[in-house]
């Protein structure tokens, strides 16, 4: 495999689980509530939109279902199909928040921690459930054959081969371009240690992925393929746009709107009370703020974002079981939202990276293939050690919290402006 | 009890408190608690423990009395949670001040004045005028608190970085930023420099006048005698007498809850 390709994968990965951890930061980082049960709703987004796109007479799946509602569209073409999908992932998220209006209404009202365990509680439960009620989505045989959006219109050829790799080429050369002018950017800002860290890593991935390749004998087809990473040479008669990369693009789509939608809603009023909870509910309380609602609230928008996430990690994987959705998956997220940074949306992102760079990235060293069992072992532990160094040197985490700025029309502020 | 010539007319009584009890345990802290209050500054005295912050949690829903009943403004708020007791217009400051420490000053007062627009789900996604109008009108007057409160060159401070006594003063802001009917002030004083009393005691004449009711908890004798006109001295979770400061403060069953106190 090119290296382009696994650097795909997993950057796919990181923009689901980044997705993943934003609806758990929404909860944890921005209004304290400690969900160990967050995996659930990852869990029911997945499941759900994969049971409303499934065809109706799906060959070995024994579940309800399926809807069909991408087949309902496709009268419309590709892009009919695709709202089937859209809506799919809509049912997805509703249904994620609907099972967390469930899981609140007791606990919610329950102290931290103990909101923590039942929450863990609840999850450990409805995996069960799913895994042995076959009847409902299957049991432990899960759900093959998941409707991938739009997978008949790839790989997408825009002529001939050259045409396809001057566009696609300069396309990836152009993002490249762009990361590198916002990593720039970041340099500048970056204190001493920021800019070691920056230089050390950045440093290291550029040599990993465009030294590396001709070093290792792969030579110029090797380091071409990584350079115009868009472009896939072997996908089609003239190559093209293939569908992982199709994938990337709409996870990192929906990673971007789940962002945006977050920062939108914690930079506001809405948000302020939110951060009051999380510091001490008494105090919105007695200045007459519904906490509850808001805890409510806060619960079921951090659960219809991990919905998203499922529904995304469904298309990327193809298959679904109940054995992909345990609980150390909640415990990744709040691993990556701690190391990059609670309540700091980018610091999730850059949490997500660090910890499944390290997970995914090490199996590029290469061992003697009797070690590779202790190589997973020492993985988890780099983990470990990572959290620890930050949590005794930056108990914030890499980025600390975020700032918090409510857009306000200039002209309107008047003599607010130093605020 | 007969004496007090300051007991509100039904008319007048703003908050009702008839025969509230709270246990903790073995402890009694209030064992029958009845009191009217009217218009004006009501001063609340007593001992330490005597159980006015009880009290005072007990009226605004932060504990619930197991007997008795609670009635403000006509409506009977007796275990109605805090947030809807703060909306029909009863407020609280806490004794040990509650500052959102990792929030700044200026976001703590933004918190305070009710419905806004943003503080929706509807209206922070939305964001129309009506979003841009209020954040500003509550920034304003935020801005207004501040500089009364001499607040005005820590906005942008963390709250977490006030000394004792602006905390108590960010309390204080804070809580009158809820357009409050009634505000029920636990020790506000505590710790504030003297040019500072002076002036937020000016300032809550002025509220007084404006029509706000106060019960003001204040372990200065000379506060209360200057500025209450009528005080509820609270004694073991009991009302032990009220009226004029200078009727209480001659009272010998207070001087003796005050004295007994130091004996023991
Ligand atoms: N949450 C609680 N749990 C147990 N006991 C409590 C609790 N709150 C108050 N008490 C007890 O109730 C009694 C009254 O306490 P309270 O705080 O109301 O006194 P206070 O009049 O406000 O005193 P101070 O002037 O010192 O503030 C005390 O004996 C106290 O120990
Ligand atoms: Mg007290």
């Amino acid at each position: 495999m090119a290296v382009a390709d696994f650097l795909i994968t997993l950057v796919t990965f990181i923009a689901i689980y980044s997705l993943f951890g934003i609806g758990l930061n929404l909860k944890f980082g921005f209004t304290g509530l400690i969900d160990f049960g967050h995996v659930a709703y990852f869990m029911v987004g997945a499941y759900v939109t994969v049971v409303l796109t499934l065809p109706a007479d799906a060959p070995t799946y024994g579940g309800i279902g399926g809807f069909d509602l991408p087949g309902l569209f496709a009268a419309l073409g590709p892009l009919g199909s695709l709202f089937g999908w859209v809506l799919g992932v809509l049912g997805g998220m509703i249904a994620a928040a609907l099972v967390s209006l469930a899981v609140g209404v007791p606990t919610l009202r329950l102290r931290e921690d103990y909101l923590a365990i039942t929450a863990l509680g609840i999850a450990t439960i409805l995996n069960t459930v799913v895994k042995d009620e076959d009847w409902l989505f299957n049991g432990p045989y899960g759900i093959s054959g998941v409707h991938k959006p739009l997978v008949d219109v790839f790989p997408i050829s825009l002529g001939s081969f050259t045409v396809n790799m001057a566009v696609f080429g300069l396309l990836s050369v152009a993002i490249f371009g762009y990361v590198a002018y916002w990593l720039v950017n970041r340099f500048r800002d970056a204190g001493r240690t920021g800019r070691i860290l920056m230089v050390a890593s950045v440093g290291l991935v550029s040599v990993w992925y465009f030294v590396m390749p001709v070093v290792d004998g792969g030579g110029t087809v090797e380091l071409t393929k990584n350079v115009l990473w868009l472009f896939d040479p072997t996908a089609g008669p003239n190559g093209g746009l293939d569908y992982d990369r199709f994938v990337l693009l709409l996870s990192l789509g929906f990673l971007a709107g789940g962002y945006h939608w977050v920062e939108r809603t914690i930079n506001s009023p809405y948000g302020r009370v939110l951060r009051a909870i999380r510091e001490d509910e008494d105090v919105p309380q007695a200045l007459g703020k519904e906490t509850f609602q808001y805890k409510m609230q806060a619960l079921m928008f951090g659960s219809a974002l991990a919905g998203a996430a499922g529904a995304l990690w469904a298309v990327n994987i193809g298959f679904v079981s109940p054995d992909q959705f345990a609980s150390t998956i909640t415990f990744f997220a709040f691993t990556a939202v701690i190391i990059g940074g609670t309540a700091n949306n980018k610091g999730v992102i850059l949490g997500t990276a660090v910890f499944w760079a390290i997970r995914n990235g090490t199996r590029f060293i290469d061992v003697p293939s009797q070690y590779s069992i202790q190589l997973a072992a020492a993985r988890l532990i780099l983990i470990g050690v990572i959290l620890m160094v930050i949590l005794y040197y930056r108990p914030e985490g890499l980025l600390g919290e975020q700032d918090y700025d409510i857009d306000l029309p200039t002209s309107l502020r008047g003599g607010s402006d130093d605020v | 009890m007969s004496e007090d010539s300051l007991v509100p007319s039904p008319e007048e009584t703003i908050l009702e408190v008839d025969g509230v009890e709270k246990h903790f345990g073995g402890i009694t802290a209030l064992d029958g608690v009845n009191l009217s209050v009217g218009p004006g500054i009501t001063g609340l005295i007593g001992p330490n423990g005597a159980g006015k912050t009880t009290f005072f949690n007990c009226l605004t829903g932060f504990y619930t009395p197991e007997v008795g009943s609670i009635r403000f403004e006509g409506t009977d708020i007796t275990g109605a949670r805090p947030p809807a007791v703060a909306q029909q217009g009863m407020v609280r400051t806490f004794q040990i001040p509650r500052e959102l420490s990792e929030m700044t000053v200026l976001e703590n007062l933004l918190l305070a004045p009710p419905d806004q627009t943003g503080e929706r789900l509807s209206g922070a996604w939305v964001r129309g005028d009506q979003f841009v109008e209020d954040e500003l009108d509550v920034r304003e007057r935020a801005l207004e608190m501040a500089d009364f409160f001499e607040l005005d060159h820590l906005l942008d401070e963390p709250a977490g970085n006030l000394s004792g006594g602006q905390r108590k003063l960010l309390e204080l802001a804070r809580a009158l930023l809820t357009d409050p009917e009634m505000v029920l002030l636990d020790e506000p004083l505590a710790g504030v420099n003297p040019t500072l009393e002076e002036k937020i005691l000016e300032r809550i004449h002025e509220l007084e006048e404006q029509g706000y009711t106060f019960l003001f908890v204040e372990h200065d004798i000379d506060v209360i005698m200057e500025h209450c006109e009528r005080v509820v001295v609270l004694h073991r979770g009991e009302v032990l007498t009220s009226g004029t400061p200078e009727e209480v403060q001659s009272d010998e069953r207070v001087i003796e809850a005050y004295l007994g106190e130091v004996d023991v």
